[in-house]
């Protein structure tokens, strides 16, 4: 029989000393900007029954959650999203509190990834709700909120706006069944142009197709507007795009200037979107290290007839990057060893703590011989030795 | 600036690829004079080239490690992951199909059929899609073997002429997707590179068209 003793399950990893205070300096810029804007922390169980996650507005896999049994044989997951959760929360325990609500978390998320592809399947997210108004005054803010929040990191970043209405209102009046709109609504998700032609060459041609086929093109500065305009026919359509642009120059306005740009084409098939979508990308990260958006649907499901709007941060990501642009973040070693002579231990422990109240780093000598932690200290790299007897003796090391 | 760097499938996507940038303009001697050299430059370019195995160069752009990088659909449909596929190149130009025993009848019965494949995804889907339930055995080297020994009763499998399954007493049943090289763009990259990208796609486009123009004159 083998046994598993020794290492950790796949996507999974232990952090250590200058990971942990990377991710701590992430959490703690975090914490600030969303206690400062007036959020509020909720922390939501690591454990939750499944028919929580299985809502139609938003589609999980269940392959991809971690799941248990309960006592009574009731199926439970390991957290799989930080949304949802919250949203039970707000729907129940917070319904009759006066809207909107800010909430802000800073919590795990587990999810089964295919194996030897480099992924964890436990990450670390912070995040932000605005529950409980609807207005594009939310939208501003919360979008506002993500840039500021990626800016704490680096001045190269982008903050990516989109809308999910666009491809619902376009793909109604398509003549194809609910599977042909679903391969369309992927091909325009990963900008595959010669599958979305082939896909709607092969249905009749209308207004909506052509539109439909140059979806995902429709990404960039503000060029793409007067080019979506020239599209899109349908009235709806055009207010989406009207209230996009306002959002668009107001976001400007707010000092994003280059690193705000559009991407009608975002139209992701399993989330609970419903309104304007976003994504967060750091110059030198291969993926998206924030995403969010609108979804007017989701607290219903949980009988709450609310709107909200929120995004979360990929904590991991953003750690990973500080990490490689900064490599010499090294944990520091002490700034002393207090070594205590025979018999003089309690002196020495309150020589420590006036040392630490000067604002020192201190570590406490378990050596029996001075010769021990003279060495020790060469070897942790301890610049001085302080030994405590009647006097104290200071070795510079 | 960060060169732009593209993933190439090694082999004949390679060559391929090669034979394209050429009609770009680029100078590609260093790719053909490569040594065992896996990164190679461009000159004259901020590009760069990395040799690499088709399902890596997938493992590489989805990472963003390689902004670019040119593969064959099969590889994509065999490994599904996030990326932008962009261009369909139409070098590499092959199919998925299925095949069995020439003259049998491969929907006949209520018996489980076994299918054996390189491509155990490409598979699945396939039949998850006509609703049928199968067993797949993987096999890693010649797939025509397996119905001819009476492992499986039909195989899932790239025909490009079809010598090899004509050679062997099997045809092609049925076609199950049209294959060719593809262009496939990181996520991020896309976004934070928008114009280099975009121009190269351009350009891609240009000689493809151009090309296009000339076989038709």
């Amino acid at each position: 029989m083998s046994r598993y003793d020794l290492v950790t399950p796949q996507g999974t990893k232990d952090l250590l000393f200058e990971q942990c205070s990377v991710r701590r300096a992430v959490q703690q810029k975090m914490t600030k900007k969303f206690s400062d804007r007036g959020f509020h922390e909720v922390i939501t169980p690591g454990i939750e029954f499944f028919d929580v996650f299985d809502t139609s507005s938003r589609y999980l896999p269940q392959e991809i959650m971690y799941k248990l049994v309960d006592n009574k044989g009731r199926l439970l997951v390991m957290r799989p999203d930080n949304t949802t959760p919250i949203a039970r929360l707000a729907a129940t325990r917070l319904k009759n509190e006066p809207m909107p609500l800010r909430l802000y978390y800073h919590q795990n998320v587990y999810r089964v990834s295919p194996s030897l592809k480099g992924r964890s399947d436990e990450t670390i997210q912070m995040g932000v709700e605005l529950i409980g108004s609807g207005s594009a005054k939310a939208d501003l803010e919360i979008i506002g909120m993500a840039a500021s929040c990626l800016r704490e990191f680096s001045p190269d970043y982008r903050i990516e706006i989109g809308h999910s209405g666009f491809f619902k209102i376009l793909s109604e009046s398509l003549p194809a069944d609910r599977r042909t709109k679903r391969d369309i609504q992927k091909a325009i998700e990963s900008k595959n142009y010669a599958a979305l032609n082939d896909l709607l060459d092969s249905l009749e041609a209308s207004e909506a197709s052509a539109a439909l086929k140059q979806l995902p093109r429709l990404f960039g500065g503000e060029e793409v507007f007067p080019a979506a305009a020239a599209l899109f026919h349908d009235d709806r359509a055009r207010e989406i795009l009207d209230s996009l642009e306002k959002l668009y120059h107001n976001l400007k306005a707010l000092g994003l200037g280059e690193n705000i740009m559009l991407d009608l084409g975002l139209a992701n098939s399993h989330d609970y979107y419903t309104g304007v979508i976003f994504t967060g990308y750091l110059q030198g990260i291969g993926e998206p290290v924030l995403s969010g958006g609108r979804y007017d649907n989701l607290l219903i499901e949980f009988g709450a007839d609310l709107p909200a709007i929120g995004f979360g941060l990929d904590v991991d990501s953003v750690s990973k990057f500080l990490m490689e642009k900064d490599p010499s973040g090294r944990s520091r070693p002490a700034d002393m060893l207090v070594h205590a002579n025979e018999g003089y231990c309690i002196q020495a422990l309150g020589y420590l703590s006036r040392k630490i109240a000067e604002n020192n780093v201190c570590e406490y000598s378990c050596f029996d011989s001075v010769e021990d932690a003279k060495s020790y200290c060469k070897e942790k790299g301890i610049r001085e030795l302080h030994i405590v007897d009647e006097t104290t003796t200071i070795m510079g090391l | 600036m960060k060169p732009l760097r593209l993933a190439l499938t090694k082999g004949r996507l390679e060559k391929d690829t090669v034979g394209l940038f050429e009609k770009m303009g680029f100078d590609c001697t260093n790719l053909h004079e490569k040594g065992r050299k896996l990164i190679l430059s461009i000159p004259e370019t901020n590009m760069e080239i990395v040799l690499a195995k088709a399902a890596d160069v997938i493992t590489y752009v989805e990472h963003g490690v390689c902004d670019i990088g040119v593969v064959g659909k099969d590889t994509i449909m065999e490994n599904s992951s996030s990326f932008y596929e962009v261009l369909d190149l139409g070098f590499g130009r092959c199919r998925f199909a299925l095949a069995g025993k020439k003259g049998a009848d491969f929907y006949e019965g209520y018996a489980l059929k076994t299918i054996a494949t390189k491509y155990p995804n490409v598979a699945r889907s396939y039949f998850k899609h006509k609703g049928m339930d199968i067993d797949i055995v993987k096999i890693e080297g010649s797939v025509e073997l397996a119905p001819l020994l009476g492992l499986a009763d039909a195989i899932v499998d790239i025909v490009e002429t079809g010598t090899t399954l004509k050679e062997n007493g099997l045809e092609v049943f049925e076609t199950i997707a049209d294959i060719s090289a593809r262009m496939i763009v990181n996520i991020a990259s896309l976004k934070l590179r928008k114009q280099e990208i975009e121009g190269l796609i351009a350009k891609i486009e240009q000689v493809q068209k151009s090309g296009s123009e000339q076989s038709n004159a």
